[in-house]
């Protein structure tokens, strides 16, 4: 790439600076280093998260079929009427989630979301225990296993999220120094070279240039 | 009471009875389309309930209206023609119907749904016909509206003493529980009408179905980990064999088993077979599935052969054991056939839609 004039007005061609260039290539090569390294790291982390997701969406994907069944099971026992007749006067499951960040991979601030405890006996009986079925409850409960898994896969799914966010920083960063600051240092380093080995050879020249003035003047006085 | 007394009934009865589904055409049913069955039934005394289904209408639901409606149906022809004792004891029977209405128009109301939603789970019966329930649900707009505009009925009084404990707790638990409470009790009053064998056996029958709704309700509430005192509050105190402090000492019990343990021993005292077979039954089920669900199954069919018990102990005709034996065996058929096709809706596995029959055998 031709080294534009402008790009190089502010540097100074001395072996100070160089000497300065080449220390902050060595720096940015240490941090692609580095932030490859928490690349490598996050990425193990991302693809154990998605293992976990692809698990966990699965194990819901079942809870809900199971507790499906066991709803129809339900409707088998009573009736489907009933049971819609029954729900006209449930009681709703209100419950809290807990939501915060804990230390994660490379101290990432992930996100977690807990039910909160007290909130889970308003599963207890919502609706009449004379007029339904226990597969009503077994249902319920499945149902509530399926609320649990899905709690647990809206945290691993955040987390992604986060990780991605991050990722997608960390990979800016390296794409960064690699392919603008170390060209760019790069290109500052070999112009500065150029200018010094341009300077070096007009020192020579004149160095000879005044060595030949010399030992002309000392022909003439001889 | 004496035999000629029976002699319209019986042959009423038998004849019904000649006309239940065999259990293996039941079985038969299973698996197969809601279309099929539909065309099945009409070919059953459910022929003429099922008829009245319009074709674009034939659901799960409509068809679950039809077999309560010919079950109701069926009580009522059996009622007119039982004697005088007979027919009171039917006619506290229908009262389960008309309890199932009201209850509808309290969640219908609690819920605030329209008129027209809420009159889809009502099946018109009795005092509650179709333009009471609907003057009801017009003419209220709350759940104490309700209640006081069916005070001229039997249940008002009921409904009332109720009302305070429902806006206490805010559920609809204590209608429940107060209509549940009045139609036992009116059916253990007809029984007690009754004299000699009639009224040994529905003293049991009758007996056995008021403890499995009393055992479901503890074994359930103790699965569900339900506070005492709302077990207890669910309950319907009324047989000698297991009174109050029985079902509470179950209700006390530290588990499902120990709760089916204390019954058990409570009924070893009072030396009443049946209910020895039915927790020797519910006990050994636990111990293999440890499902509440399998439990209520157990109950259900132990309900059915207590009824047909009846009829082997003692003659079959002349008494009340062949009416009982009848509605009990119409009743489970109905659920039966209900459970066939909505699991043929929704393409339950046939083993599975047979699991959940409750079948004598």
């Amino acid at each position: 790439m031709p080294i534009l004039s402008s790009e190089l007005t502010g540097i100074h061609p001395t072996r100070l600076e160089l000497l300065r260039l080449r220390r902050r290539r060595t720096l940015a090569e240490g941090i692609i280093d580095i932030l490859e390294k928490d690349l490598e790291a996050l990425m193990a982390t991302l693809f154990e998260l998605l293992k976990k997701i692809q698990l966990l969406r699965s194990r819901v994907f079942e809870t809900l079929k199971e507790a499906y069944s066991l709803f129809i099971e339900a409707e088998m026992r009573i009736g489907s009427r009933k049971i819609e007749e029954v729900s006209l006067a449930a009681k709703s499951v209100d419950f809290l989630l807990d939501v915060d960040t804990q230390s994660g991979v490379l101290g990432i601030q992930l996100p977690t979301i807990k039910l909160i405890e007290g909130k889970m006996e308003t599963i207890l009986p919502h609706v009449s225990i004379l007029d339904t079925s226990a597969k009503l409850d077994e249902s319920n409960s499945r149902t509530w296993d399926a609320i649990i898994l899905i709690i647990k896969l809206a945290e691993a799914e955040a987390s992604i999220r986060e990780i991605l966010d991050v990722i997608s920083i960390k990979r800016r960063q390296v794409n960064r120094l690699q392919y603008r600051v170390l060209p760019e240092l790069d290109k500052a380093i070999r112009y500065i070279e150029l200018i010094l080995e341009e300077t070096e050879r007009q020192d020579t020249i004149r160095v000879r240039v005044l060595q030949r003035k010399r030992k002309e003047r000392a022909l003439i006085s001889t | 009471m004496k035999a000629w007394t029976y002699k319209r009934l019986m042959p009423k009865v038998l004849i019904a009875r000649l006309q239940l589904i065999e259990p293996t055409d039941l079985v038969d049913l299973v698996g197969r389309s809601v279309e099929y069955i539909a065309s099945a039934l009409a070919r059953t005394p459910y022929h003429k309930e099922i008829a009245e289904i319009p074709e674009p209408q034939l659901s799960v639901i409509s068809i679950e209206e039809a077999l309560l409606r010919n079950y109701i149906k069926t009580c009522q022809e059996i009622m007119e023609y039982s004697p005088k004792e007979i027919g009171f004891l039917l006619s506290t029977f229908l009262m389960k119907f008309e309890v199932d209405n009201i209850k509808a128009m309290l969640r219908a109301k609690w819920a605030g749904i329209g008129i027209d939603e809420a009159m889809r789970f009502i099946t018109p019966i009795g005092r509650l016909d179709e333009r009471k329930c609907r003057n009801v649900l017009e003419n209220s707009e709350s759940v104490s509206d309700v209640v006081e505009l069916l005070s001229d009925l039997e249940y008002g009084t009921a409904l009332k003493d109720a009302l305070k404990d429902h806006e206490e707790t805010g559920t609809l638990l204590p209608f429940e529980v107060a209509l549940y409470t009045q139609v036992y009790g009116q059916i253990t009053r007809a029984t007690r009408k009754l004299k000699g064998k009639d009224r040994k056996i529905a003293e049991i029958v009758l007996g056995i179905e008021i403890e499995s709704m009393n055992m479901k309700v503890i074994l359930r509430g103790k699965s569900l980990g339900i506070a005492r005192d709302q077990i207890i509050r669910s309950l319907l105190p009324m047989s000698d064999i297991l009174n109050e402090k029985a079902l509470e000492t179950a209700v006390d019990s530290k588990d499902i088993t120990s709760s089916i343990k204390s019954l058990l021993r409570e009924v070893q005292v009072s030396a009443v077979r049946d209910y020895q077979y039915l927790l020797s039954d519910l006990l050994k089920e636990y111990d293999a599935s440890q499902s509440i669900s399998q439990l209520e199954i157990v109950l259900d069919r132990n309900r059915l052969k207590a009824s047909l018990r009846m009829v082997k102990r003692y003659t079959p005709y002349f008494n009340i054991g062949l009416v009982l034996s009848f509605l009990n065996t119409k009743r489970v058929e109905v659920k039966n056939l209900r459970a066939i096709v909505r699991g043929a809706e929704d393409r339950v596995p046939p083993e599975r839609i047979t699991e959940l029959l409750i079948l004598a055998n």
